[in-house]
């Protein structure tokens, strides 16, 4: 079934120049990275400064003794990296290997043309006061305002009681929880009479968090792990906190001259605009990308077009560090020598039968289909991920996928019937993402498979057209099987909602000719379960010996 | 950067191995990829997919994906089966290796197929039909893919050796040693990818009242485990919650100490599991046999920390990531010290992808607890370094 054909390929010209939006110690890093590796890099800064000074994790999120002066010198020592300071990303157009993006400075917009773009944009703290119903003041501060006060005058901490609020304003992550432990180390250091912490759940799923917490434990702080926030009252001189003890089973009150509350490390709503901007999938919580495998760890949905730090995640300094010399890597990828070898017939765009509708632009997942001036549709090569959504979707049937025509599959369709003998036929179209890894897992362990199953690859259950189901049916199919990889896993983000909505099409069709909606199925699973795809495929051949064959 | 006649050693075919392989051929760099177990995948191919109706991220199936780019990747030459004897120079490194004593026999479970014995065979090949091209029709290793352990000249080496899951035996009181239903995390995703549910070890039954036991091993302070190992809640709810959803009348209950996150959707995917599961928060202290291969489980409540028992069918112990068996051989091998952890140190807290010597390099878990997602990365960091460090080199 696999039938791969030897493509024309053609030579390809790519722009090789990189763009980084966001000037902090992430966007630093990947510049360097990014330069190293021999490409020319702009570093768009919005403020002034670029490495600590663009950088938002708050003091008490950064490594103690990390010299990150070092690689801003590295970045304007550099002949490969221009830093634009004090600069807007305006717009951005066209795909990977040719993005152009116009680039606001006080006096001028610049346009500029490149290869790959890495978002490296920062955090907005937000204090968490009114998750408490608190407002900021003498007792009641907040985590970065604890943080600056330690930094600058320890001292005034001596013999004080402290006492945080954490995890109950915001679920939190071990970013948020850092801050505390390493403050509460601070404060022991200062002299403080006590410190209490307040906690929903530690969030400890770091390097050393387990280690800084019990160190801040052993030297006298208390933790008390509550399933709701305290009670708090505030007064001139301090606070009092009340909570049920577990123990006394009844309320208790503890004191304290100064309460610190947490603060939420958040995307800005720059973010949104940048998803709009650069048609990217907004993820959770509205990060730049999507709660997806396929996109581990610094992809998103459009080719070219890399996230890292804060884009993506709220997570350590080393950890977007780390992300950096992902993205680099992944440039490198792309970009390799600046020329690129790509098919010809990867998905071709039939311009006589083209009616200019922007089906394709409209459903594309990867941003990979754009429009030249006189009106005609092109799909990149480069930035096409080859899922055949468009192909299925196009109402005139202009698009055709390599490897993937719809007269070789419909031939496959065929082939893979012609040898059915006697036994209730079943054919799968099978996801190679998912689906057809998991049949191939069935078959090699041994797993007893229905005779009559025959499995047809697609590069994406996207690309299961209406007519190779109901021409399956036609070419003597006695059940068809759609099966696509899970919502949330699809290489393509919405392949698979595509094939569901065409298989409910389907089953209206069929039950209008007369066909029972039951030998027509859909269902999800994932490429390592060779056991879900047996249970699948057992299942619906009983329904089929149940129903009969279909009588031609 | 000219890195096409250099050579890498990569040591683990675990995620974070076959993703330092991988990101290194992928530049152009010859790669030597050593393993001890007789299949490539380590730990992470073994996990069953969780999803419920839709994924839950745990990358499982990444996993398997990244398998089938090494196997189909002809810049890698594999070695299975086999395990790091010396090592001399200072870049190059001359690594001899020599055969680690796990090799199929041959015409064992996977002789003439899978025929003899599926389920055996399958394990044997971490459950991922990828490993199957290392093997020939008698089931031992096929010359043409597995090279034999020989001495080999690298430029540098990228330590991925990965973890051990905690030993339950170490805490004798759950007695998962003695009792049939008290399972760790790991040997219920062996069960799932065999029989694609979950089933007792003892009557091969659907449990009804089955139980989460997080921490075991990690965070542990007479143990001397002072890390959290950051896998166990993602995977233990996710099973928890995909198992509940399979089947909505079983009483699945999560035993914790504090929930950590998974992924940027936490939020709504806890939200989840606390209108499905049950969460108490305790640890329970002691398992004893109840009738029925049940096991009676001792824990003090959280409400007054008085003593209950409670039966459960199926007991998961949430065994956390413990340092590799063979890190303290290596150091020594390797010249690289330990952490006070038993993990590999990484003393650039900027770059957990360096040691202390120069072209010698760390991936996943070999430095301490990280997820699948983050083994990748993390990999993908170690190559990046690796590339810069051979760039150097040649100038």
């Amino acid at each position: 079934m696999t039938a791969k054909v030897e493509t024309a390929m053609e030579q390809i010209e790519i722009a090789t120049g990189v763009l980084v939006v966001g000037g902090g110690m992430t966007g630093v890093e990947t510049a360097l990275q990014v330069a190293s590796q021999g490409y020319a890099v702009t570093l768009v800064e919005g403020g002034a400064e670029i490495g600590p000074g663009a950088e938002s994790r708050p003091r008490g999120a950064l490594p103690d003794g990390a010299d990150l002066a070092d690689r801003v010198a590295r970045v304007r020592a550099s002949d490969r990296i221009e830093v634009l300071s004090g600069t807007r990303l305006d717009a951005v157009a066209g795909l990977a290997g040719d993005f152009r993006a116009w680039l606001g400075t006080a006096e001028d917009v610049i346009e500029r043309r490149f290869g790959a773009v890495v978002l490296a944009t920062e955090f907005a703290v937000k204090p968490l006061f009114l998750g408490y119903q608190l407002s900021p003041g003498k007792a009641v501060i907040g985590q970065s305002d604890l943080e600056n006060r330690l930094a600058e005058d320890p001292a005034a901490f001596a013999e004080r009681t402290v006492a945080f609020v954490v995890g109950f304003a915001q679920n939190g992550n071990p970013l948020v929880m850092q801050r505390v432990f390493n403050s509460v180390k601070a404060l022991q250091a200062a002299g403080a009479a006590g410190v209490n912490v307040f906690v929903a759940d530690l969030k400890v799923a770091d390097d050393g968090l387990e280690r800084c917490y019990r160190e801040g434990r052993d030297g006298g702080a208390l933790y008390f792990k509550l399933k709701a926030a305290p009670q708090i009252a505030t007064a001139e001189a301090g606070v009092t906190l009340t909570f049920p003890d577990p123990v006394l089973r009844r309320a208790v009150n503890a004191d304290a001259d100064l309460l610190v509350v947490e603060e939420a490390l958040e995307v800005t709503a720059a973010n949104a605009d940048l998803a709009a901007m650069l048609r990217l999938d907004l993820g959770p919580q509205g990060f730049l990308q999507a709660d997806n495998i396929y996109r581990f760890p610094v992809a998103t949905n459009r080719e070219g077009i890399f996230v890292v730090g804060a884009s993506r995640e709220a997570r350590s300094l080393a950890w977007a560090l780390t992300d950096a010399r992902n993205a680099a890597l992944r440039v490198r990828e792309l970009l390799g020598d600046g020329k690129r070898s790509v098919p010809r017939d990867k998905a071709v765009v039939d311009i006589g039968k083209c009616t200019f509708c922007l089906t394709c632009y409209r459903c594309c997942p990867h941003g990979a289909i754009y429009w030249l001036a006189e009106n005609k549709p092109v799909i990149s090569p480069v930035a096409c991920q080859g899922c055949g959504i468009c192909a299925s979707e196009c109402p005139m049937d202009a698009i055709q996928i390599g490897g993937f025509r719809d007269d070789e599959v419909q031939g496959r369709i065929g082939a893979a019937l012609a040898d059915v003998n006697g036994d209730p036929a079943i054919v799968a179209f099978c996801c190679q993402n998912s689906a057809l890894a998991a049949g191939e897992m069935a078959a090699q362990f041994k797993m007893p498979l229905p005779a009559g199953l025959r499995l047809v690859q697609v590069p994406c259950a996207g690309k299961i057209d209406l007519q190779y189901i109901l021409d399956a049916f036609v070419k003597g199919a006695d059940g068809v099987l759609v099966m696509a990889c899970h919502p949330g896993n699809c290489k393509s983000e919405r392949g698979n909602t595509y094939a569901g909505w065409r298989v409910e099409d389907a089953q209206r069709i069929l039950a209008g000719a007369g066909l029972d909606a039951e030998r027509l199925r859909f269902a999800t699973l994932a490429a390592n379960m060779g056991s879900d795809f047996r249970a699948i495929v057992v299942d619906m051949a009983q329904k089929i010996q149940e129903l009969g064959k279909v009588s031609q | 950067m000219n890195s096409q006649t250099k050579k890498v050693m990569v040591i683990g075919g675990g995620i974070a191995g076959l993703t330092a392989a991988w990101e290194l051929a992928a530049a152009g760099v010859e790669v030597a990829l050593v393993e001890k177990a007789p299949f490539l995948g380590g730990h992470a191919i073994q996990y069953a997919c969780k999803a419920t109706d839709t994924c839950q991220q745990c990358g499982a199936c990444g996993v398997e994906k990244m398998l089938a780019n090494v196997v189909a990747c002809d810049r890698i030459q594999v070695h299975l089966a086999a395990e790091v004897a010396s090592v001399s120079g200072d870049g190059p490194f001359t690594v001899a290796l020599r055969a680690s004593g796990s090799a199929p026999a041959g015409a064992g479970a996977c002789g003439a197929g899978y025929d003899a014995d599926p389920q055996a065979c399958a394990a044997g090949r971490g459950y991922s039909v990828h490993n199957g091209v290392f093997y020939g029709p008698d089931g031992s290793f096929d010359p043409r893919r597995v090279a034999a352990p020989a001495d080999t000249t690298v430029d540098a080496v990228v330590l991925a050796t990965g973890f051990v899951p905690f030993n339950p035996a170490e805490k004798p009181t759950y007695r998962h040693h003695e009792l049939a239903n008290v399972v760790t995390g790991l040997e219920l995703e062996r069960a799932k990818r065999i029989f694609g549910d979950v089933r007792r070890p003892s009557d091969g039954r659907l449990p009804a009242r089955m139980a989460f036991i997080q921490c075991v091993g990690s965070r542990d302070e007479r143990l001397g485990h002072l890390w959290c190992s950051q896998v166990c809640c993602p995977y233990a709810l996710r099973s928890a919650l995909a198992t509940k959803h399979k089947h909505p009348e079983m009483d699945v209950t999560v035993f914790y100490m504090d929930i950590q996150n998974t992924t940027n959707s936490f939020g709504a995917f806890y939200d989840q599991c606390k209108s499905a599961l049950r969460f108490v928060r305790t640890i329970p202290v002691d398992m004893y046999e109840a009738p029925d291969g049940a096991v009676r489980t001792r824990y003090m409540t959280e409400e007054d920390g008085a003593p209950v028992d409670e039966i459960f069918d199926l007991v998961v112990l949430s065994v956390g990531i413990m340092p590799g068996a063979d890190n303290s051989a290596l150091s020594r091998t390797l010249g690289i010290d330990l952490n006070g952890d038993g993990f590999f140190a990484r003393p650039d807290l900027l770059n957990t992808s360096l040691t202390g010597r120069s072209g010698l390099f760390v991936a996943g878990t070999a430095g301490g607890p990280m997820t699948i997602a983050g083994a990748m990365a993390h990999a993908g960091q170690s190559a990046a370094a690796v590339l810069q460090y051979l760039g150097r080199a040649s100038r």
